[in-house]
């Protein structure tokens, strides 16, 4: 993905959207951290619709779709296909947009779920149900912003990537090599399960620094090797079925996906 | 070379004089383990560590580097970054300071020197000093147990004693105003001997040394021993991250939030990511672990050789310390071992 194709040839800022589905809205109001370079990042866009903002509805013409959590509902599903119709990009932001997040632990068993929160009826306004899923399970993601929640800077790089091109690439090796660097040492010899060892690197390896174990928000990396991440926790003393427990936190959809799932 | 005698007490003298004018960067006790960082006190310095976690190259090859500042709408450089600090690593081991002159030798090439590794390197002096080997240590395997260029001063502990091998002048100044310096007597010259031979029979002797490795590299390239380790990899390169001689980096560009300016940086990368050799089009050519964790051992234990005539590898353990599933050259070299003996059978 490159730089935006113009709908007209005046010329305008690019127009961006932001969609909030089935999440916290956290990765959103994060947005907003940047404070003081809030005003340079909104300067280069037109902002056409945030929710978060103003009540206006979203118009029909726009450049880049920010689509932040899980599509849970069918309404939800032609949101983003028609928004993917429309623009020249999208961008999956959070965890529950990239990976289904916590929306997707009930992705097994939607029905078992909805029965267990609301009894015999749904109600009408939570629209028509369907297993969740992330943004890029409909489809295509040009670019995908991880965590949860988001670090605003990088939503900005990846927002920057969008509009005028990046030479970056996302990583895919998992996170304990970018923990090494930090030389923190690493948590499992603490006694913590970590999941670092299975989790896309890419974040800084913010939480094992503070001292606190990688729950998996940044998503299963395509070439984790989870196999022998089980293994080696349990060789630490960790039962693999709370292993697996954990990384269900974020990552249920994928590992349903690559036959680890339930 | 010179060699000289002080006192262990005249340490921290040598470190307070080094202080006057340079950064201090020594091993200093982090939870359970070591690290290098700057020290503003002799007190911090543990210097009878015995491994640190990373290894000294950070300083020279910085994690992430500006290279330059750019002007986004010029299309232009604006700064040429430079921060370099004079600077003292104080208290390392042989197999580093080992790793250090593979990593000139790459980054001084005269077809490609690198100006940025180059200011580093002419902005620090190094002070060795001998160690213990830890049960992951094999600096000996790979001719990296005894630094000979490289410092400018190397501390070989003797006793109560230090005798310092003396490598540059501006070192020599600096030691000679800081401490009593004696000459090295017999008596000094015996223990120095004492010492050297008590750690090479200190090093771990279930680590086998198999000298014909990079011939055996080349015979059994296809051995169903790579998938193995390639099986297990977490590709987390944990091992490069550690690594005193992973010398790899990736080049991109960061927009600061107006996406006006920016900066061009080099970060560290390595061979064991997975998306290391991906070319344009998609196409990755080592695109199995197997292949990438074979391809990051034959360049430390035999690519670097024909190169630069010794081995990348020095032996320093770390990866084996830092890596969850058991990959590392000494399990490369416990499998040559086995082969050795099974094809002798």
């Amino acid at each position: 993905m490159s730089e935006i194709e113009r709908v007209t040839d005046e010329p305008c800022a690019p127009r961006v959207v932001f969609i909030g589905l089935a999440s916290c809205f956290g990765c959103q109001i994060n947005i907003t951290n940047i404070e003081k370079h809030l005003l340079q990042v909104l300067g280069q866009i037109e902002l056409g619709y945030w929710q978060l903002t103003s009540s206006e509805p979203m118009p029909d013409a726009f450049d880049v779709a920010v689509i932040e959590g899980a599509v849970t509902t069918e309404e939800a599903a032609e949101t983003v296909r028609r928004a993917r119709e429309r623009a020249g990009c999208v961008i999956a932001i959070g965890a529950c947009a990239a990976t289904g997040g916590i929306p997707g632990m009930a992705a097994p068993d939607i029905t078992g779920c909805a029965a267990a929160v609301y009894g015999d009826a749904v109600p009408e306004a939570c629209g028509v149900l369907r297993a969740p899923a992330p943004v890029s399970a409909l489809v295509d993601v040009d670019f995908t912003v991880s965590c949860c929640p988001v670090d605003p800077f990088e939503f900005v790089r990846v927002l920057d990537a969008a509009l005028y091109g990046s030479n970056r690439l996302a990583p895919t090796s998992v996170l304990c090599g970018q923990c090494a660097q930090g030389e923190g040492g690493c948590l499992y010899k603490r006694g913590q399960m970590c999941l670092g060892l299975v989790t896309r690197s890419g974040c800084g390896a913010k939480c094992p620094t503070l001292g606190r174990a990688c729950n998996g928000c940044a998503g299963l990396s395509p070439d984790a090797n989870v196999g022998a991440a089980r293994a080696f926790a349990a060789s630490r003393g960790h039962d693999p079925a709370r292993f697996d427990e954990a990384l269900r936190m974020f990552n249920t959809v994928a590992l349903v996906a690559a036959g680890e799932g339930e | 070379m010179l060699y000289r005698v002080i006192d262990r007490a005249d340490v921290p003298s040598l470190v307070a004089a080094f202080m006057e004018r340079y950064e201090v960067v020594a091993p200093v006790r982090r939870g359970e383990k070591y690290v290098f960082e700057a020290v503003s006190d002799f007190d911090e310095i543990a210097l009878d560590y015995p491994t640190t976690i990373a290894s000294p190259k950070k300083y020279f090859l910085p994690a992430t580097e500006t290279l330059f500042a750019f002007d986004a709408r010029e299309n232009a450089v604006t700064d040429y970054v430079d921060e370099v600090r004079p600077r003292v690593l104080f208290g390392v081991h042989a197999c580093d300071i080992n790793g250090i002159m593979n990593l000139n030798s790459v980054f001084n090439d005269p077809r490609y020197p690198d100006p940025y590794y180059r200011a580093h390197e002419d902005a620090t002096l190094i002070v060795g000093v001998s160690c213990t080997p830890t049960d992951t240590c094999f600096c000996h395997l790979m001719d990296s147990e005894e630094a000979r260029p490289g410092y400018d001063l190397f501390l070989n502990a003797i006793g109560d004693r230090y005798l310092v091998s003396i490598g540059s002048v501006t070192a020599a100044n600096i030691l000679e105003s800081a401490c009593d310096v004696r000459e090295a007597t017999d008596a000094d010259r015996a223990a120095f001997r004492a010492a050297t031979r008590a750690r090479q029979r200190a090093f771990n002797p279930a680590i086998p040394d198999v000298q014909e490795i990079p011939m055996l590299m080349d015979a059994f390239h296809e051995d169903a021993f790579w998938d193995e380790l390639g099986g297990r990899c977490l590709s987390c390169n944990a091992c490069a991250s550690v690594c005193p001689t992973c010398y790899c980096f990736d080049i991109r560009d960061t927009l600061d939030p107006g996406a006006e300016t920016g900066r061009r940086e080099r970060v560290w990368d390595a061979c064991t990511s997975p998306q290391f050799a991906m070319v344009a089009g998609g196409h990755n050519f080592r695109a199995t672990p197997a292949a990438r964790v074979r391809h990051r051992m034959y360049h430390k234990l035999n690519g670097f050789l024909a190169t630069h005539d010794r081995s990348l590898c020095v032996g320093c353990g770390r990866c084996a310390a830092a890596c969850k599933v058991d990959i590392s050259p000494i399990a490369v070299l416990e499998f040559f071992e086995r082969k050795g003996a099974d094809d002798g059978e």
